[in-house]
């Protein structure tokens, strides 16, 4: 376990922002962190959507369950996170 | 006996040059501080300034101007300026003297570099002017917000704000110590004059002159009036240098130097300029919202300048265009968001009222800007104030020090340009200023942000109370909301769909 900051890139939002996690956390801890600094304080609730985190500029999403430890991200690497209809779950 | 005519001995009087014997020429005129880019002498002595004036009538207008600029002040001192005018007005004021005041002695000492260093005699002269220009504008933009010292701390950092590691000053700081600062007679002469006071000073001297009179504040106005005045004058140092560097093979050199202050200066000013034209005058005091004043003496002016000298438009003047609609909107939600951190107090600027004339300036502000004003204003209407403040820090560009910001909502803009070099990842907001910052690596490359110290464990505690600290906001000088959060009472009576 050990403090990771990370770049937060939050879907609506209009700012970069620090984003320290822990290793351990999974994505969608990170996720959740990440909304906490977003969402109800410039970016509306989307409630029935999950918030799920891939790289920036990627397609591809972070399985929910993959620690940060696992995700081979680096120190301050920015993250985006993106709301997806909860039927799209996975 | 008759005395001549000024223009029958001017062109004599400012031909300074001779031939050095006891030294070289190029320890006369070192390199660095010349900026001779290898063209022989007797092609800066073609240079030949447009306007042209001599010490004698120097001294005798700026003593009117100055006369006139004191007088205005003296007999409005009962005025009650500051008890009167609204609060968003007294932020224009406040976060202008703390950004400009300071760094007018330091373009005094860039002046001073050209006086001294330039190879082009008229360059000298006029810079000899210039400089004491740059320093009546450092003292008379110190003496006319120190009366409001004691009435109000925030006035002190018009002295203040450049010896602190306030997020803004830094930003500030950085940008002028890299135009002004760090280069050589010919980069100031280029970066400092042309690209910054030709471009931008208009926008801020004269664009806010228009509002402050409209405004009722008639003392700062006149004063800033006046500076325009000056910096009318010396602003034409650096253009008579762009054909002699065109002329002896550098225009690349002349054009990529322009592109870098015209960029850098441009992020200063949406942080600075826009938020004060678009949200903290008055809405029944605005001329012209900040896109048309930028329009009007950017667009237009400094393009024609800039064509007409020979250069090209900069690669990124598309994007630049593009900006205008998006980018100070979102330097001042930053500001208003992360308020506390700066030594003013920002006006949201967002009534029914505000956001109906926004999003008639700006097509489209309700459905991105006004998405993110909505969930604040309702925190706000619920009396959940903590939530309309970060607990965390935006992300800083390493170039121009400032947020990582673009348009919110569907359209969702933000990236962060990102770069490896020698083994650091740096940070961008733009594609411009990552390449302001590829043009000379080494110049950049050691600075650390205020994140980049956060995460390096420079500011302590790693929190508010810590970063506040480190920034030198003392209780009585951190910022708030301009009107006391007053604004959202209009929303109560008037519901926001019909805004």
């Amino acid at each position: 376990m050990a403090q990771f900051p990370l770049v937060s890139n939050f879907q609506g939002d209009f700012v970069l922002q620090m984003l320290p996690v822990d290793t351990e956390f999974t994505m969608d801890q990170v996720a959740a962190e990440a909304a906490r600094h977003s969402v109800g304080r410039r970016v509306a609730a989307r409630p029935g959507s999950v918030m799920r985190v891939r790289r920036q500029g990627s397609n591809e999403l972070f399985s929910r369950g993959l620690t940060v430890a696992k995700a081979n991200l680096r120190p301050m690497e920015c993250i985006e996170v993106i709301w997806e209809p909860a039927s799209a779950g996975r | 006996m008759a005395l001549l005519e000024r223009m029958d001995w001017y062109d004599l009087a400012r031909t300074t040059n001779w031939t050095p014997t006891y030294v070289k020429e190029s320890e006369l005129y070192p390199p660095e501080m010349s900026g001779d880019f290898g063209i022989p002498m007797s092609e800066w002595e073609k240079y030949d300034e447009p306007y042209k004036t001599t010490y004698p009538e120097y001294v005798k207008i700026q003593r009117e101007k100055d006369s006139g600029a004191y007088s205005v002040k003296g007999a409005l001192e009962r005025s009650k300026m500051l008890e009167n005018a609204d609060p968003g007005w007294i932020s224009v004021i406040k976060a202008h003297y703390g950004a400009l005041a300071r760094p007018e002695y330091a373009a005094a000492s860039a002046e001073a570099r050209m006086a001294r260093f330039a190879k082009a005699p008229g360059q000298r002269n006029m810079a000899t002017m210039g400089m004491l220009d740059e320093i009546r504008h450092g003292q008379i933009q110190l003496f006319f917000p120190h009366e409001y010292v004691s009435k109000d701390r925030q006035f002190d950092w018009a002295f203040k704000a450049f010896d602190t590691n306030e997020w803004a000053a830094l930003a500030a700081r950085h940008m002028f110590d890299d135009m002004m600062s760090t280069r050589s007679a010919v980069g100031i002469g280029l970066m400092l004059t042309f690209a910054f006071e030709t471009g931008f000073t208009n926008m801020q001297f004269l664009g806010l002159a228009a509002d402050a009179a409209e405004a009722g504040d008639w003392t700062f106005a006149s004063m800033i009036s006046s500076v325009q005045t000056d910096e009318s004058r010396h602003a034409q140092i650096g253009g008579p240098l762009v054909p002699i560097l065109i002329a002896n093979g550098q225009k690349a050199q002349a054009q990529r130097m322009i592109d870098i202050a015209f960029w850098r200066s441009w992020r200063l000013f949406s942080v600075l300029t826009g938020p004060m034209m678009d949200y903290y005058t008055p809405l029944k005091d605005r001329k012209h919202s900040f896109k048309e004043f930028m329009q009007e003496f950017i667009v237009n002016q400094f393009e024609r300048s800039i064509l007409e000298l020979g250069l090209d438009r900069p690669w990124y003047w598309d994007q630049f265009l593009e900006e205008l609609d998006y980018m100070h909107h979102g330097m001042h939600l930053g500001v208003w968001f992360w308020r506390p951190t700066v030594w003013w107090n920002p006006a949201a600027g967002v009534t029914p009222e505000e956001r109906a004339w926004l999003e008639e300036k700006y097509p489209g502000w309700n459905d991105t800007w006004g998405k993110a004003w909505d969930v604040i204003t309702d925190n706000l209407l619920q009396g959940k104030r903590e939530l309309t403040y970060p607990e965390t820090l935006p992300v800083i560009c390493n170039m121009c020090n400032l947020p990582i910001a673009a348009t919110p909502g569907e359209p969702w803009k933000v990236r962060d340009h990102a770069l490896e070099h020698k083994g650091r990842w740096y940070h961008f907001c733009s594609e411009g200023c990552q390449w302001c910052f590829e043009q000379e690596p080494e110049r950049y490359e050691g600075h650390m942000t205020l994140v980049d110290r956060f995460v390096a464990g420079m500011i302590q505690p790693t929190d508010l109370n810590g970063a506040l600290k480190y920034m030198g906001l003392a209780p009585g000088e951190i910022g708030d909301d301009a009107h006391g959060y007053a604004w959202v009472e209009h929303f109560r009576q008037k519901p926001r769909a019909a805004a």
